[in-house]
């Protein structure tokens, strides 16, 4: 039997035949790009708020990373035993600023400035075995 | 405007009191700083009180309401201000404009925290629609993950090295050793330091501050009370609060545009120009700066952010020594956040006693010499930020 996959939390991303996308808006006046999705625009300088849905990624480039070396506290998820994992700030091509975690299995192989995809990948388990879905950055 | 003085000041000793609750930290702090103005409770016309999400304020922020009523319930106004780790700067701002506008003398300012064991979760909301909600199930990033990601990407800009980063919490804990209110009034090696367990890579334990109980008051008053009461005071020259610009790079929340320029933390950088710009003062007048140290990049990254020092520059000061009491530029005298631990409501209150007794000259062996202008700055979830310029 497959995995069920599920999304940690509905409505932020989506995979289709072109790979993995965030979903959020962008605003037709002043391009300001917003994930999750917003119903206004927040740029005080704009003149108009328009918002049209969007999709962001799938390239970018590392603008900072860490590691996040102990067990996070709540609401994070992540599965026992508890393994330290890379967490990343990513410009994407397309004028988004996000934060993500690091789809890699040694998070010292990660560097500030490399190119990197946005992927979609388990962020933990459920007890029933479901995986639970998050976006995440992977070099490329 | 009037001119507003801070008459007296005190505080309870920052640590772990697991027998004290944080009405009796507050009632060490509010006693002491009552005592140092000459002021009687019965005097204070009006309390301004950081609001705590950690402990007392039944639950509801009310953290004034329980000094009051334990003071001595008096019917005297009460202001509860809530801005995250920058809520007692904001009690500041809301006693000073009080006072200076007219509205009462005599105002009490005072925070107090007893926080949880170990590090704390960001927000208080478990909804979908919550930013921060949303980061730490989504991803995982809390409080150090993300100065972590904040120093890493200036490591990679200016070359900071892991020893330079340990040395910052050397300095903190060299001059703390001098400060009877500290927590941890011991040296600590680099040696020391680069061997504490790694928090979050590139920072470790010993580079970021832990959480405290502590509280700390302050009696404002205008310009002819003080002078009525023939005290020492030390003059607010300015206190401001702003929160972050729209255009601020910091990644907040999921996501954000990616800046045009590198604006970071833009809420504590117009706190300190607005407060500044009310001092008549440019960033080279500060004698020294009391500045929110949650981690030891942020030591590094806020003299440069305020122009108090070049790009890249803050490095070099602080291995010349240049950042210590008796330097060029004296950050943190008190031992900051690092050696204090965060007590987080009670932090601009903190400072402003810190910056009263530096500008008294009564600061002993961590004593700024001739210091007559200094700085004090917070900032707190929700793009909060606080500035306060004292002089004497
Ligand atoms: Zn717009």
């Amino acid at each position: 039997m497959a995995t069920k996959r599920v999304p940690v939390v509905e409505g932020l991303f989506s995979e289709g035949a072109d790979g993995a996308r965030l979903t959020g808006s962008r605003c037709a006046t002043c391009k300001t790009p917003y994930f999750p999705r917003s119903d206004l625009c927040h740029n005080p300088d704009c003149t108009q708020s328009a918002m049209e849905d969007a999709r962001f990624g799938p390239q970018g480039t590392l603008w900072s990373c860490a590691v996040q070396n102990y067990p996070p506290p709540p609401p994070a998820r992540y599965d026992e035993p508890y393994r330290p994992y890379a967490l990343g700030v990513v410009d994407l091509a397309d004028g988004l600023r996000v934060v993500g975690r690091m789809a890699v299995d040694d998070p010292k192989h990660v560097k500030v400035g490399a190119r990197v995809e946005l992927v979609l990948e388990p962020l933990c388990r459920e007890e029933d075995g479901t995986e639970l879905i998050t976006w995440m950055f992977r070099p490329v | 405007m009037r001119d507003v003085a801070v008459l007296g000041v005190g505080m309870h000793r920052f640590g772990k009191f697991p027998d004290k609750s944080v009405t009796e930290l507050c009632r060490d702090a509010v006693v002491a700083a009552l005592a140092d103005a000459g002021v009687q409770w019965r005097e204070i016309e009006a309390v301004a009180a950081a609001s705590s999400r950690f402990s007392g304020g039944k639950g509801w922020g009310l953290n004034g309401n329980d000094v009051v009523e334990d003071m001595g319930s008096t019917g005297i106004p009460v202001y509860n201000m809530s801005a995250g780790c920058a809520a007692g700067g904001n009690a500041f701002n809301i006693g000073y404009a009080l006072v200076a506008g007219g509205i009462y003398d005599v105002v009490l300012v005072v925070g107090g925290e007893k926080m949880p064991k170990g590090f704390i979760q960001t927000s208080g909301v478990e909804e979908e629609t919550d930013p921060e909600f949303l980061r730490q199930r989504c991803v995982g990033m809390p409080g150090p993950a993300f100065w972590a990601l904040l120093c890493r990407q200036r490591m990679e800009e200016f070359g900071t090295t892991e020893e330079q980063l340990a040395k910052v919490a050397v300095k903190a804990h060299q001059v703390a050793v001098h400060n009877e209110y500290a927590r941890f009034r011991k040296e600590f090696t680099l040696e020391e330091v680069l061997g504490s367990a790694l928090v979050s890579d590139p920072l470790r334990l010993y580079e970021i501050c832990p959480v405290s109980d502590g509280a700390a008051a302050a009696v404002i008053c205008s310009a002819e009370k003080a002078r009525q009461l023939a005290s020492r005071p030390v003059w607010v020259a300015g206190s401001a609060v702003a929160t972050a610009r729209f255009d601020d790079g910091l990644p907040r929340g999921l996501a954000g545009m990616v800046p045009p320029g590198k604006s970071y933390h833009s809420e504590a950088a117009l706190a300190v120009s607005k407060a500044l710009e009310q001092a008549g003062a440019a960033p080279e007048d500060l004698d020294f700066v009391e500045l929110q140290d949650n981690t030891v990049y942020y030591e590094l990254a806020f003299p440069e952010d305020w122009g108090l020092c070049k790009p890249g520059e803050a490095e070099h000061l602080l291995e010349r020594g240049e950042t210590l009491p008796t330097g060029k530029l004296p950050i943190n005298p008190s031992g900051g956040f690092l050696s204090f631990g965060e007590a987080t409501t009670a932090m601009g209150v903190f400072q402003v006693c810190e910056l009263t007794w530096q500008l008294r000259g009564e600061a002993g062996a961590r004593q700024v010499p001739g210091a007559k202008l200094g700085l004090g700055q917070t900032l707190g979830l929700g793009g909060n930020g606080t500035a306060v310029v004292l002089k004497r």
